[in-house]
């Protein structure tokens, strides 16, 4: 039998912001880590395609934001439900010290990853000491 | 497997969150449809709807390629089992982390009238969706009237 180490966090509703557009949005969760180079960070985005993603940066703030088809549940019935369907957004504010222009991101089986190279003058350097 | 567990590591208010909330689930049961004993708060979460000859299940499994799930099934029981793994490079320092990794199995016990044997399974952009087909008397159909 495989074990059980996974569980679901139930999906926390964006809340305090409206927008034209109806439909529910949902908070992706994340993890953020750091290298010596750069700010990776992944978002579980499951439903979301590479054509309905954006990821930008702007005044230091990063926004990662997800459209979710909602066509193909247009004729089905639910019967038992535990998740909600809806799009995805959240920002965080990020340093300065992220170099803007080389910011990568990729979609892969519903994760998103993004690439936050940071900015020369922010990385890591060794002062060599010299010795008399 | 996705049997109720109470590790002692875990919040024992959270544990009883879940049996609280299984308890009550079980209550309001819809239509018999058992998913063991173990329902909500198991991964991965599903949803379950029904179209007019299948009944379709879509579970939400991001970061688990296609090639890490197994499907099983055995009578009316229809297992997922899988693995996701942890995206982190080695030797970085997590700023948040809310995405687990870690082994996945989870059993549904679907109602007699489907044909659990023949479910066909897709998967796209961390979702996979089961079809399970309904059994040709649990299917509507139009019956006509013959005029006398």
């Amino acid at each position: 039998m495989t074990p059980q180490e996974l569980s679901v966090r139930n999906k926390q509703e964006l809340k305090g912001e409206e927008h034209t557009r109806a439909g529910r949005t949902y908070l992706p969760d994340v993890d953020i880590c750091e290298t010596q180079d750069s700010l990776w960070l992944w978002a579980d985005m499951p439903g979301v395609d590479e054509g309905s993603i954006e990821v930008k940066l702007a005044d230091g703030v990063l926004s990662i934001e997800g459209q979710v088809s909602l066509q193909y549940y247009e004729n089905l019935a639910p019967v038992y439900t535990e998740y909600n369907v809806g799009n995805y957004l959240r920002r965080f504010t990020v340093s300065s010290d992220i170099d803007a222009d080389h910011i990568k991101a990729r979609l892969a089986n519903g994760v998103l990853e993004v690439e936050l190279p940071k900015a020369e003058s922010a990385k890591p350097r060794r002062i060599p000491v010299a010795v008399h | 497997m996705a049997l109720l567990h109470f590790s002692p590591s875990e919040d024992p208010v959270s544990g009883l969150l879940t049996l609280q909330r299984e308890l009550e689930r079980m209550l309001e049961n819809p239509l018999g449809l058992n998913l063991g004993f173990s329902g909500r708060g198991v991964f991965p979460a599903v949803n379950i709807f029904s179209d007019k000859d299948v009944c379709v299940v879509r579970l939400e499994v991001p970061g688990v390629p296609p090639d890490q799930i197994t499907i099983e099934t055995q009578g009316r029981t229809l297992t997922v089992a899988g693995k996701r793994d942890s995206t982190a490079p080695e030797g970085s320092g997590f700023h948040r982390r809310e995405r687990d990794s870690g082994a996945f199995s989870r059993s549904l016990q679907l109602p007699d009238d489907l044909d659990v044997a023949r479910t066909e399974a897709s998967y796209a952009h961390g979702l996979l969706t089961l079809r399970v087909p309904k059994k040709e008397a649990a299917t509507p159909r139009q019956i006509g009237v013959n005029a006398a």
